[in-house]
């Protein structure tokens, strides 16, 4: 029998508090899940005791002796095994050759593969699974990828077994297959650990539960005691108040959207099916924890990405190419919205490709670029010297203004935006909120993806949640976890 | 401190010369002496380090274009040499054919084949890396040895010189190579163009839309996506107008200086255009400078080498290293501050 106990752990991000001198206690023999929000700490946590991270402060020990921190491969022959929720295989090796590399140390030639992998083969058959040594991994579902995961963190004899998130890349009848053996883990006297964020898989499957919020624990409970709302209202806290907003008297019809589905980039159906419409003059926010297929319907809308089937429609006509005319403020700023290295007046100018003003012919009018630049910088307050400077150069606030100025500068009528105030401070933040909120009183039709609740509500004039690649209707602190159907 | 930046190249070129020359244990005075009377002493050596720099100044931009496109070309050779193929090609059937074309006309047909034939085989590399994702850096390496196969089986083959004596292409006459200015320099039209094309290249890159889309591609193609540039097709033309480039760099070289194609038609000219390119800090303007500096090397050294054995292993050495202090300082200059995740 084993125990995992964890005390007093505290770890800061720079001025981010991830853990607040969390302590738990996780016994063999139980599933305990860890339950949390986007950001509350649940990863960080799990990595700490995986020996991913290195806690500022606070021990972790398994049977009562101190696991090594910040040593995963020390952690390893613990016993701690943690399955990422991004996959660790070689896409290229067979199912064989990954098995192996669990018990790399002891693997000398290319021809004990077979000999090492056998053992957890013999484990996927003992928990009901046929694998097929010799396959190509990479050519392989995700749901059996996962399974060679899981049999590779248990041919190491762990003891402890942290589930990243693993039913967010599943089927709902492999999420059923996964239940089963967690289950014959946990009676075959293994220590569970979940981390999740779907309240119904949690009351289904789990003994125990603790909830963080905010780096801190809120509260441990056995699954009897606690029901999805009370689950829900830890996670969240207080709700943010809802704004009282006239009544869309105004407001025609904007963008529609009719059982939309988008695939990701894994080419697994990330957005299911999906029904709304948006006037005009109206802020639709769509809520959720990341990764329930937000930034890909956010793609979608702005023409991004293709759908795979589902129709679009402005005005009541089909969208093309040039109508409407998209704003979109994508998610991460440094990654998809700015070219660090170029200056900020090209990194605006990829918003005035198609200003007249700005061209003739094909040639770049340099006098009329510059002077557009420096106008954005004063309008929208950028603090920048010169147009020239690099974007790299300025703050995250300025760089987020470079993208909200130059976007919202062509006035579009259907405006996409994804968590624009990640990241910055209150002051950023209000801007950015300022100037979404002006787009919308100008006419715009705006789609607002947000994982921030105080954002959303703040904005929003109404609120959908996606859970899962679906939508479903703002229930309160329950419609974040998916406890209510569409 | 900050005024001393372009200061450092020269400087730093000239001790690393200085260095290698001590190394090499050659008199330092008086190589010195050799490499500029040689490269710069008269109008010849003037000529001499023109004609060598147009090549380098050619495939230079072209390595240019590609990589601020974020392509890694490094396949400029073989674009250089199937350019040449091309031309040689044409000029088969248009000056050693019985059809008697004049030079006015035969001369631009070439050239657009040399400009073809280094696009398409560039081309190649680019569809791999946009159909497949073949990696660049590996496919242009690869199509270069294929394109050095190719010219010494035509030179001895399909397209060898009539007499079939010696594996090379037939000999151009006068009247079908590029004019030159007198018949006592190998100063040659191609010089001139070279020049205005890098003035093209610069107005493509910086002054026209479609250089901006290739610029944004080059800088960040999740932003280029994001705003819905057509990142595929982009790649795809910045490698073709790379090519492009190293073709007609091929070109020039085959109407201007050789006449004709043999295994030795490129003296490692696409090659030479990576460090054009480099310290020309991928700015087609600053190309004319390092493109200079470079057939200044190569027009001093041949003096040089008639005096000591080390030859024109010297100016490797010398654009060698010239090249790794760049990277290096670069890299010291462009580290960014740790920042803090949010």
């Amino acid at each position: 029998m084993s125990t995992l106990v964890v005390s007093q752990i505290t770890k800061r991000f720079g001025s981010l508090l991830a853990l607040d001198a969390v302590s738990l206690r996780f016994e063999s023999g139980e599933i305990h899940s860890v339950l949390g929000e986007n950001g509350a700490g649940k990863s960080t946590l799990m990595n700490v005791m995986a020996g991913f991270v290195k806690p500022d402060q606070g021990s972790v020990t398994l049977n009562g002796s101190p696991i090594p921190l910040g040593l995963a491969f020390a952690c390893k022959r613990m016993g701690i095994e943690m399955i990422h929720q991004h996959f660790t295989l070689v896409p290229a090796f067979t199912v064989a050759e990954n098995l192996a590399l669990a018990r790399l140390d002891r693997l000398n030639t290319i021809a004990e593969t077979n000999e090492i992998a056998s053992k957890g083969l013999a484990i996927a058959k003992r928990l009901g699974w046929k694998m097929d040594a010799e396959a190509k991994t990479g050519d392989l579902s995700v749901g059996v990828q996962q399974r060679i995961e899981i049999i590779k963190a248990i041919s190491g004899d762990a003891d402890v077994l942290i589930f990243d998130e693993p039913t967010a890349v599943l089927a709902p009848d492999e999420v059923e297959d996964l239940f089963r053996v967690l289950r014959q883990l946990k009676e075959a006297g293994k220590c569970v650990i979940l981390i999740a964020h779907k309240l119904s898989e949690v009351l289904a499957i789990s003994d125990r539960v603790s909830v963080l919020r905010r780096g801190k624990l809120i509260a441990t409970a056995s699954i009897q005691d606690v029901d999805a709302s009370t689950l829900a209202n830890w996670m969240v806290g207080e709700m943010p108040p809802k704004r009282d907003r006239e009544t869309l008297k105004e407001s025609t019809e904007g963008f529609s959207v009719n059982s939309l589905t988008v695939l990701g980039d894994r080419k697994d159906v990330a957005v299911k099916s999906v029904s709304f419409s948006i006037r005009q003059r109206e802020i639709l926010g769509f809520g959720g924890v990341d990764g329930n297929g937000q930034v890909e319907l956010a793609e979608c809308l702005a023409q991004v990405r293709t759908s795979s089937s589902g129709s679009m429609t402005w005005l009541g006509q089909p969208v093309t190419q040039d109508e409407p005319r998209i704003g979109y403020v994508p998610q991460d700023r440094q990654s998809d919205g700015l070219a660090l290295s170029m200056s900020i007046q090209d990194n605006m100018l990829v918003s005035g490709l198609d200003r007249p003003s700005l061209w003739k012919g094909n040639f770049i009018i340099r006098s009329a670029i510059w002077e557009w630049a420096k106008s954005l910088i004063k309008n929208y307050a950028i603090k920048a010297e010169s147009p020239l400077d690099l974007a790299g150069s300025l703050s995250g606030g300025n760089q987020q203004k470079v993208v909200v100025s130059r976007t919202l500068d062509n006035h579009p009528p259907f405006l996409v935006v994804v968590n624009p105030g990640r990241g910055l401070d209150i002051k950023a933040t209000d801007y950015v909120h300022e100037m979404i909120l002006s787009a919308r009183d100008g006419g715009a039709a705006v789609a607002l993806f947000s994982t921030d609740l105080d954002e959303l509500y703040k904005l929003s004039d109404r609120v959908l949640f996606m859970v899962g690649g679906k939508l479903v209707e703002d229930a309160g602190a329950l419609s974040l976890v998916g406890g209510v159907a569409p | 401190m900050k005024w001393l930046r372009p200061l450092l190249f020269p400087v730093g070129l000239f001790v690393i010369l200085v260095l290698t020359l001590v190394v090499f244990r050659l008199p330092v005075l008086d190589s010195l002496k050799l490499l500029v009377t040689g490269a710069a002493g008269d109008k010849f050596g003037w000529s001499r380090t023109a004609v060598k720099s147009t090549p380098l100044l050619l495939t230079g931009l072209g390595m240019v274009v590609a990589w601020r496109g974020g392509m890694y070309n490094i396949g400029g050779e073989g674009q250089f040499i199937v350019g040449g193929l091309f031309g040689a090609i044409v000029a088969k059937f248009l000056v050693f054919g019985s059809l008697h074309v004049p030079p006015f006309i035969t001369i631009p047909l070439i050239l657009i084949a040399c400009v073809l034939g280094g696009a398409a085989w560039a081309w190649l590399a680019g569809w791999l890396y946009v159909r497949r994702g073949v990696e660049v850096v590996i496919s242009t390496i690869l199509l270069n040895f294929i394109a050095i196969q190719v010219l010494g089986y035509a030179c001895s083959g399909p397209l060898q010189e009539m007499k079939k004596q010696v594996p090379l292409t037939d000999l151009l006459p006068d009247n079908a190579m590029l004019p030159k200015l007198s018949r006592q320099m190998d100063l040659h039209l191609g010089v001139v163009i070279a020049w205005v094309v890098a003035i093209l290249v610069f107005f493509y890159l910086f002054r026209t839309r479609s250089g901006y889309r290739l610029r944004l591609v080059g800088e960040n193609s999740n932003m280029a996506r994001a705003n819905r540039i057509q990142v595929d097709r982009t790649r795809l033309l910045a490698m073709c107008l790379s090519g492009s480039l190293c073709g007609l760099a091929g070109g020039i070289e085959y109407l201007g200086m050789a006449g004709q194609l043999g295994s030795g038609f490129s003296q490692q000219w696409g090659f030479l255009g990576i460090p054009v390119a480099l310290l020309g800090g991928l700015h087609p303007l600053l190309c004319l400078g390092s493109a200079g500096i470079f057939g200044a090397l190569f027009a001093g050294s041949e003096d040089l080498a008639r005096f000591t054995q080390a030859g024109t292993t010297l100016v490797y050495v010398i654009q060698a290293m010239a090249v790794l202090g760049y990277v290096g300082i670069k890299a010291q200059l462009d580290r960014r501050p740790v920042v803090e995740p949010s």
